[in-house]
């Protein structure tokens, strides 16, 4: 799959190609990504949606190579960011990635910190191992930076320890921490999950800011699609390890192709449904990723299953500049005007 | 610099000097209480439990003899005043004659003293390196070869008795390899067996929970973040890790020096011939020498308690450092 189009020559930003990451455990092999692609522009915002275990979180990390460090992981395609692949690189050569070219930013404020170290120190401490700053200087440029995430009298708080601060401000810490070295690409993590509803709100508009000022790419990991519109421009689906559907956001609320897709749109709660809208669940559970899926993992959940879903994976069709869907009946199902079954779709 | 007003950092023992006074006098309380309640023990197990004054009599004194003992002991005096007499005399440091030694008891114990204490020190130090620094190397790569050769040691340790791990380092060292003396305490080389036999199975310990510890802490959501930063694991461990389990691993150290004292060296001591206070206990056990038992086991006992405080200030410095940095 390709995004948007880029300028001749000059490849994208990201280009994560064939992806696959499976983890050795105890209980056997568990493929937590399968085949996932995509690209990614300079400045450009991607969204990840998909269920809980859909392998969104480890086809982020994977980016970065971090895995936890006790784990037995094998890691196959190629994930190219300006053109250099990250998995081939040296641990030394992915230091320097890591926080200073791609941040990141976690689901839990609450353990995201060292608890015995002052939150500025956390922030001073990557500019100081990348930018190779001073110990003044560090400090400086994170009181600025505090100050421009939202901490209230940034240069007082900058000593104290993480437990006198609530959950909102620990996440603004991490985004300053995450933003520190001015990255070329941010990638959040669930950044609002962890948060009240009024604190997501802020945090959002923080990271729309912050990527517009700074001219970063974002991916943001989320099962929220009111964060996918309020942040990307376009949004990857994600099920059992594989990408369903890519595509601009505004197609994903009127043209959205994969019945995965749709299920899930199902799921949001909108004004406009009245009672007799019930919100309708998808049927069933996903597969378990230890054993081998030959065809299309959401078939046996698939209301509109042919014989051929279960025995051949589909490939991704193109349905637009950029937009895909990786479903047997894709293009027939592109082809309907308006789905009967999109209550969202009503006046 | 803001002191942050939340329940953990406004404990009633703050960093303040005021506090830290208070808390040593109360421990000192505490210990003195303890050591009381030792004295008493030994007391009444010796008054109570079978006849006094059969218990201080050489084993082939007659009847005649233990009878002029007890008179001379004032044992035929009332329990309780026997009992405060007994307490006056062991807090104003008289411990009794040696009837062995013919000297005072405690000078016995005085001169065994230095020897225990050079041992603990020689092997907790010894320990420390084992257990910490294995403990810490071993935690941050889990399943490395590093990791299971001390993980196989210290748990190989743990499973046999120390006495019996002192006996195979002599079989081996001493005996077969001729390196280190046998026994006793010939010059400097006499410390390292009964030295290595305390680093290794008091090591072991601290190493088992050193390690797990720093597994665990390893694990942390923190420990993700610090890398996605881009710091190799060695910078994660030291900058970010040991913060954490600093602390614990001190109290952890420390505690092993307390347990010393609390017996587990006398059995080593004994086996060595080392002539601390554990080899004491045991020939003036053997000797039926009750003075010099009893003050040996009251001095081994002030030196648990006031280890016991000494972990205690050493927790409560690293914790307001650690607080206030
Ligand atoms: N270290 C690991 N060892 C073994 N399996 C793992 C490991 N990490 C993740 N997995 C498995 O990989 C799959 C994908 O996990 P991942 O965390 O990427 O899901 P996710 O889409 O981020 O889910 P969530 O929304 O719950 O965060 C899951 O089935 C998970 O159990
Ligand atoms: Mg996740």
């Amino acid at each position: 799959m390709t995004g948007a189009g880029t300028e001749a020559g000059a490849p994208p930003l990201l280009e994560v190609e064939d992806l696959s990451v499976s983890f050795n455990t105890r209980r056997g092999v568990v493929r937590a990504v399968d085949g996932l692609s995509y690209t990614l522009d300079r400045g450009e915002a991607l969204g990840i949606v998909g269920e809980s275990g859909s392998g969104k979180t480890v086809g982020s990390l994977s980016i970065l190579r971090l895995f936890g460090l006790f784990d037995d992981v094998t890691v196959t395609g190629a994930v190219r960011f300006e053109g250099r692949d990250l998995l081939r690189l040296s641990e030394t050569e992915m230091s320097r990635v890591r926080g200073g070219q791609i941040g990141m930013i976690f689901q839990d404020p609450l353990t995201s910190l060292n608890p015995v170290m002052p939150v500025g120190e956390q922030v001073a401490e990557s500019l100081r191992f990348h930018t190779g700053a001073s110990r003044d200087a560090a400090r400086r440029r994170t009181v600025e930076l505090l100050d421009r995430v939202g901490i209230p009298d940034a240069a007082n708080r900058y000593h104290e320890l993480p437990h006198s601060f609530s959950g909102g401000m620990r996440q603004r810490v991490m985004v300053a921490i995450a933003v520190a070295c001015e990255p070329k690409l941010l990638i959040a993590d669930e950044p609002t999950t962890a948060l009240d509803v009024t604190v997501q709100a802020q945090i959002l508009l923080l990271l729309d800011e912050l990527r517009r000022e700074m001219g970063m790419a974002l991916i943001v990991i989320t099962h929220d699609f009111g964060v996918v519109a309020a942040t990307a421009d376009r949004v990857l689906v994600m099920y059992a390890a594989q990408p369903m559907e890519h595509c601009p956001t505004d197609h994903l609320f009127q043209r959205a192709n994969h019945p995965y897709t749709e299920g899930l749109l199902r799921l949001v709660p909108r004004f406009e449904h009245r009672a007799h809208k019930r919100l309708r669940p998808i049927e069933g559970q996903p597969p378990a990723l230890t054993e081998p899926i030959a065809g299309c993992p959401f078939e046996p959940r698939c209301t509109h299953a042919v014989d051929r879903c279960a025995a051949e994976r589909p490939p991704p069709v193109r349905l637009g500049p950029s937009h895909h869907s990786a479903c047997w009946l894709a293009e027939e199902r592109a082809r309907r005007e308006t789905a009967p079954d999109k209550p969202w779709e009503q006046p | 610099m803001p002191t942050p007003q939340t329940p953990a950092a406004g404990r009633p023992d703050g960093p303040a000097a005021g506090g830290l006074v208070l808390l040593i006098l109360r421990r000192l309380r505490d210990g003195i209480i303890t050591l009381a309640l030792v004295v008493a023990v030994i007391f009444v197990l010796t008054n109570l439990v079978g006849d006094p004054a059969l218990v201080y009599a050489p084993v082939d004194a007659t009847d005649e003899e233990v009878e002029r003992l007890a008179r001379a002991f004032g044992l035929d005096d009332p329990f309780l005043q026997r009992f405060a007499e007994y307490f006056v005399d062991v807090f104003t440091g008289d411990f009794g004659d040696s009837h062995w030694q013919k000297r005072p008891a405690l000078n016995a114990v005085f001169d065994a003293l230095p020897n225990t204490i050079m041992l603990t020190l020689a092997g907790i130090a010894g320990a420390a390196v084992f257990g910490i620094i294995g403990g810490i190397m071993a935690g941050a790569r889990p399943g490395s070869v590093f990791d299971r050769v001390n993980n196989l040691t210290s748990v190989a340790a743990l499973s046999v008795p120390n006495f019996w791990l002192g006996l195979l380092l002599i079989v081996v060292f001493s005996l077969r390899l001729g390196l280190f003396p046998t026994s006793g305490k010939l010059g400097w080389s006499s410390i390292v067996l009964p030295a290595a036999t305390v680093a290794i199975v008091h090591g072991g310990r601290i190493f088992q929970l050193v390690r797990s510890a720093t597994v665990e802490e390893m694990s942390k959501p923190y420990v993700l973040v610090a890398r996605s930063k881009g710091f190799p694991r060695r910078t994660v461990l030291w900058r970010h890790v040991l913060r954490n389990t600093g602390l614990t691993t001190a109290t952890i150290a420390g505690w092993e020096y307390v347990r010393l004292w609390g017996g587990a060296v006398f059995a080593i001591e004994w086996v060595f011939a080392w002539p601390g206070i554990g080899t004491l206990m045991i020939n003036a056990a053997h000797r039926q020498d009750f003075f010099v038992l009893q003050a040996a086991v009251i001095i081994a006992g002030a030196f648990v308690v006031t280890s016991n405080l000494l972990v205690d200030l050493m927790y409560r410095a690293i914790d307001n450092r650690v607080k206030a940095s």
